[in-house]
C-alpha cells in the first residue's frame, strides 16, 4: 500500500518529467507548447516542498522550450521568466494558501499573465522580441480552467506536504 | 535558538541557492545578444598562456619532426651518393685501360698522320721483355706482309724492330735488349753511332769518337743508316757520357715507355732513308664580314 507522504513527490517528479518530455516533443505546435509549459511552471514546480528545486525545474523547462525553437540569437529569457514566476507562485502559496478551487484557478489566471509578461519581457530583453507573439499565451490563459482543475488535483497545501 | 533565515543552515543554503540560480539567469539574459563574444574573448584571455605554451610546445614538435625528417632525407641521400660515388669508381676502374687506350690510339693516329709512310697499326698483346731474349709480341703477323727487320715506334719515341713472325703475331726486339743494334746521331752534332740495349729502359751509343762534344741531356735520333728506320725518329736523351779509349759511351734513357706500351705502328720494310714531313695546310684566310 502506498504511502501518500512518500508517492507524492515521485508522482509530482514523474509528471514534470512527463510535462518536460511534451514541451521537448511539442515543439511543431508552439500554442500547446506554451500551454505544457505554463502547466509545469505554475502548477507542478510550485508543488515541490523546496522552492529550490522546484524553481530548478521551471528553469529547466525554460531552456528546453528554447532549445527546441532554435530560433534565439541568445537563450535564457524564458527560463529567466520561468524561474522568476514559479518563485513566485510558491511565494503566493505559501503567503495565501487556499483550498478553494476558484480562487485557486483565479490566482493561476493572474500568474499566468505575470508569466507570459515576464517571459516576454526577458525574452525581448536577451534577444528581441519573442517568436511566439501572443497568441500562446492568449490559448494558455482560455485553458486556464482545464489545465487549473488537473493543477488543483495535484495541489498538496503546504502543511500536508 | 532562532534560526536565521539567510544563515548557513538547510533553509538558508536553499534561500542562496534560489538567488544564486536566479541572479545567475538574470545576469546570463541582461548579458544582451552577444555574450558568447564577451565569454569568448575573456576566455581567450585566460587561455592566452596555455595557447602560448602549446604554440611553443607544437612549433617544437613540429621543429623536431622537420630536423629528423631533413636528418632521414640527408642520409638518404648520402647513402645513395655514396653508392652512386662506387659505382662511378667501379666503372671508371673498368673504363680506365680503356681510357688508356684510346688515349694512345689517338696519339698513335696523330703519329700516322705524320709520318709520310704507310705504316700499320699493332697492339701489344705481350711485354716480355724481362724475360731471358724476351720481347714485345704485336697481334699482326704474316697475315698482313709483315716481315722481319720492319721498325716498330709508338708515339713517344722509337720501340724496336720485329725480330720474328709468324701467322698473325710478331715478336719485336726492343731497344734495350742486349742483341739489339740500331743506328742513331745525336741531334747536336750529327755524329753517327750505334745504339745497343744495356738493361731495360737504358741503353749505350758505340763509336761515337772522342772528339765530338756532346752534352747530357741531348736528344738522340734514329740515323737511317741501318734502313729499319728513317731518319730522325726519337730514340732517347743522353743521360751520362763517358770517355773510354778510343770513343766515347754514352748511356741514352729511352724515350719509349717500353713497360707499358700497348699500341704501336709498324713501319714498312726499308723505309727510306730521309722522309719529308707533311707540308703544312694552307693558311685560312679571313672571311670577309666574319669576326
Amino acid at each position: 500500500m502506498n504511502n501518500p507522504a512518500t508517492s507524492h513527490p515521485f508522482r509530482l517528479l514523474l509528471f514534470t518529467l512527463l510535462n518536460l518530455g511534451c514541451i521537448y516533443h511539442a515543439a511543431p505546435w508552439p500554442a500547446v507548447q506554451a500551454v505544457l509549459n505554463a502547466f509545469l511552471v505554475l502548477a507542478l514546480a510550485p508543488e515541490f516542498r523546496s522552492i529550490l528545486v522546484g524553481a530548478f525545474w521551471a528553469a529547466m523547462a525554460g531552456w528546453v522550450l528554447e532549445g527546441t525553437m532554435r530560433s534565439y540569437p541568445h537563450l535564457g529569457g524564458t527560463a529567466l521568466g520561468n524561474l522568476t514566476t514559479t518563485i513566485l507562485a510558491a511565494w503566493t502559496l505559501a503567503q495565501w494558501p487556499t483550498s478553494a478551487r476558484q480562487a485557486f484557478l483565479s490566482r493561476l489566471a493572474v500568474l499566468t499573465v505575470i508569466h507570459a509578461l515576464l517571459v516576454h519581457g526577458a525574452v525581448r530583453i536577451a534577444c528581441g522580441p519573442h517568436p511566439w507573439g501572443w497568441g500562446g499565451w492568449l490559448l494558455t490563459l482560455v485553458t486556464v480552467p482545464l489545465w487549473g482543475t488537473l493543477a488543483f488535483k495535484l495541489h498538496r497545501p503546504l502543511h500536508r506536504r | 535558538m532562532r534560526v536565521r533565515a539567510w544563515g548557513w543552515n538547510p533553509s538558508g543554503r536553499r534561500r542562496w541557492g534560489i538567488l544564486a540560480l536566479w541572479l545567475g539567469h538574470v545576469l546570463w539574459v541582461f548579458l544582451g545578444r552577444n555574450p558568447v563574444a564577451s565569454w569568448e574573448k575573456a576566455l581567450g584571455v585566460l587561455s592566452r598562456p596555455s595557447q602560448i605554451v602549446s604554440a611553443r610546445l607544437e612549433n617544437w614538435k613540429y621543429q623536431r619532426g622537420q630536423r629528423a625528417g631533413n636528418h632521414q632525407a640527408a642520409e638518404a641521400e648520402i647513402k645513395a651518393l655514396r653508392q652512386r660515388v662506387e659505382y662511378l669508381q667501379t666503372t671508371a676502374i673498368a673504363d680506365i685501360q680503356k681510357i688508356t687506350e684510346a688515349e694512345e690510339a689517338v696519339r698513335l693516329l696523330g703519329l700516322k698522320r705524320q709520318l709520310p709512310l704507310e705504316t700499320r697499326g699493332a697492339r701489344v698483346i705481350a711485354n716480355l721483355r724481362n724475360a731471358p731474349f724476351g720481347g714485345l709480341v704485336l697481334d699482326q703477323g704474316e697475315d698482313i706482309g709483315l716481315v722481319p727487320d720492319q721498325g716498330v715506334i709508338c708515339p713517344e719515341g722509337v720501340v724496336g724492330r720485329i725480330w720474328s713472325v709468324v701467322f698473325q703475331q710478331a715478336s719485336v726486339l726492343p731497344l734495350d735488349a742486349f742483341n739489339a743494334s740500331t743506328a742513331v746521331m745525336l741531334a747536336r752534332s750529327r755524329a753517327t753511332g750505334v745504339l745497343q740495349g744495356v738493361a731495360p729502359g737504358k741503353a749505350e751509343i758505340r763509336y761515337i769518337g772522342r772528339q765530338e762534344a756532346v752534352q747530357v741531356g741531348e736528344p738522340v735520333f734514329t740515323s737511317g743508316l741501318d734502313r729499319v728506320f728513317p731518319r730522325g725518329l726519337l730514340v732517347g736523351y743522353v743521360t751520362a757520357v763517358k770517355p773510354r779509349d778510343q770513343e766515347l759511351s754514352l748511356e741514352v734513357a729511352l724515350a719509349a715507355p717500353l713497360d707499358r706500351v700497348h699500341l704501336v705502328l709498324v713501319l714498312p720494310a726499308k723505309p727510306p732513308m730521309q722522309i719529308q714531313p707533311p707540308s703544312a695546310p694552307p693558311p685560312q684566310l679571313p672571311v670577309r664580314g666574319g669576326k
